[in-house]
């Protein structure tokens, strides 16, 4: 029996919410350790904070921001931080994928879909993981994972009925470029 | 979690092996849409985005583009076939659509490839004609996708999507409808257009009328308009006639006129019930060709 607890428990662990003085502006992944990856037009300031799924409130500190990519990095404190397992693989078109965030204030819900292309909604554009997949304000910066819970894109925009993910490769390029040695 | 890996692998599975059939179609101003390669030489698409029958373009799952003629339509059931050079494309795996149940998960294959997932919602019977059934989706047909593949689970061609003109619904016409359209394209070199020659407007019944004939429809056509020497005129039918069935299916707008008269009917002769000065005649038409 096909069974999607497990996947979204797994999420939900590697999943922060990031937070404004109380208002929820959007979601992130922990990745790599000590630190959360997010959109750029998630953290518009220097500092955010960064909630767990064991009710921890972080503070977080803008280490690195790139607002053509759309992608910002966090340093958060603490112990004991899960980190996201990044697959580098290719997401056939088809296969299926898992969001997890806290679209409209509804903390660490998962919404499943499949690739629906990969490449750039426009000639000559960047390149998206387009997704059919239900996603809400509040799902940006959220991991968009496989069927084995590998994150392969950051949930970043949302066109129509079709969610574009930056693709984790690129995202991991934008942390090195921070001088953040990732997993 | 290993189910989910392989499900998601099958699903994956059958974009890849459909989209190898999968043809763009261009035959229409303003946005492309998907062909399936049905059978060798012969792709089928929604015949609402075929606007032109002269200048088609195909473009290939390779992505290099080749001429296309139009071999046939049947807008009653929004099917087109067109003609085209396939070369190494291969046709695609059609499945067995009599099988398919609500609550069966599908993919919407367009080209590209762009696949959308979801399941069939319910199987209409008799809104595709007379006992033809439609699947209605709950998936998103995204902009091009219509005349795009229905694919089961295992990869196999199912149907052919299509969000209608309005381009609201999402909807697929069964393999085995295409199947006989193809089959009749075939035999005859051509998918004839049914021609009664008459024009009609929905009227409502009275309900002394519908109790003293045990009619159960509300409405039925009023014939406005005969054409001299058409079907209608030789079966003697005559301006004022009320239409309440024909061939068997009630008639309640002039729409259902056109459901009844697939392509297949033509050379047919139905009956049609109709309701002259208050008492009913059944009259007898032969189902005409349209003029090509």
């Amino acid at each position: 029996m096909i069974n999607l607890s497990h996947l979204a428990e797994r999420l939900r662990r590697i999943t922060a919410e990031v937070a404004d003085s109380g208002a929820s502006l959007g979601s992130g992944v922990l990745w790599p350790p000590g630190c959360v990856v997010t959109n750029a037009h998630v953290v518009r300031g220097s500092r955010a904070a960064v909630r767990l799924i064991d009710g921890r409130r972080l503070e977080g500190q803008v280490i690195a921001r790139d607002a053509d990519a759309d992608l910002a990095l966090l340093r958060v404190l603490g112990t004991g931080i899960p980190a996201a397992s990044i697959g580098d693989m290719a997401a056939p078109v088809g296969s299926l994928v898992a969001a997890m965030g806290h679209p409209l204030g509804v903390r660490g819900a998962l919404s499943v879909g499949i690739v629906h292309a990969v490449g750039p909604i426009r000639p000559g554009g960047r390149s998206w993981i387009q997704a059919d997949v239900r996603l809400e304000r509040g799902n940006s910066g959220g991991p968009l994972a496989d069927a084995s819970g590998q994150v392969i894109g950051l949930n970043a925009m949302v066109v129509g009925p079709l969610a574009l993910a930056i693709p984790m490769r690129e995202v991991a390029r934008f942390v090195r470029a921070a001088g953040v040695s990732g997993t | 979690m290993n189910d989910l890996v392989t499900l998601s692998n099958g699903l994956a599975a059958a974009v890849q092996q459909t989209s190898r059939s999968i043809f763009g179609v261009t035959a229409r101003r303003r946005m492309g849409s998907t062909g399936v390669h049905w059978r060798p030489g012969l792709v089928v698409t929604a015949d609402h985005t075929v606007q032109t029958e002269d200048d088609i373009t195909l473009t290939r799952p390779d992505g290099r583009s080749v001429s296309a003629t139009l071999a046939g339509r049947d807008p009653t059931v929004d099917l087109a076939v067109l003609r085209v050079d396939a070369g190494d494309v291969p046709a695609a795996r059609i499945g067995d659509s009599s099988a398919v149940q609500a609550g069966h998960i599908v993919l919407a294959v367009g080209e590209g490839p762009r696949a959308s997932w979801g399941v069939v919602s319910s199987i209409a019977s008799g809104r595709g004609g007379a006992g033809r059934a439609l699947f209605d989706l709950d998936l998103t047909l995204y902009p091009g996708f219509s005349g795009g593949a229905l694919v089961d689970v295992s990869g196999q061609v199912i149907g052919i999507n299509t969000s209608g003109a309005s381009r609201s619904q999402h909807l697929a016409i069964p393999a085995a409808v295409v199947e006989g359209l193809l089959d009749g394209l075939q035999r005859r070199g051509h998918i004839p257009r049914p021609y009664l020659g008459v024009s009609t407007q929905p009227v409502r019944l009275p309900d002394a009328l519908r109790q003293r004939f045990s009619l159960e429809q509300a409405t039925a056509v009023i014939v406005v308009a005969v054409q001299p020497g058409s079907p209608a005129a030789q079966s003697g039918l005559m301006i004022g006639d009320v239409v309440v069935s024909l061939g068997g299916a009630s008639i309640t707008d002039p729409l259902d006129l056109r459901r009844v008269l697939q392509p297949d009917r033509v050379g047919e002769t139905v009956v049609a019930s109709v309701v002259r000065g208050g008492e009913p005649r059944e009259l007898q038409l032969r189902v005409g060709e349209r003029s090509r």
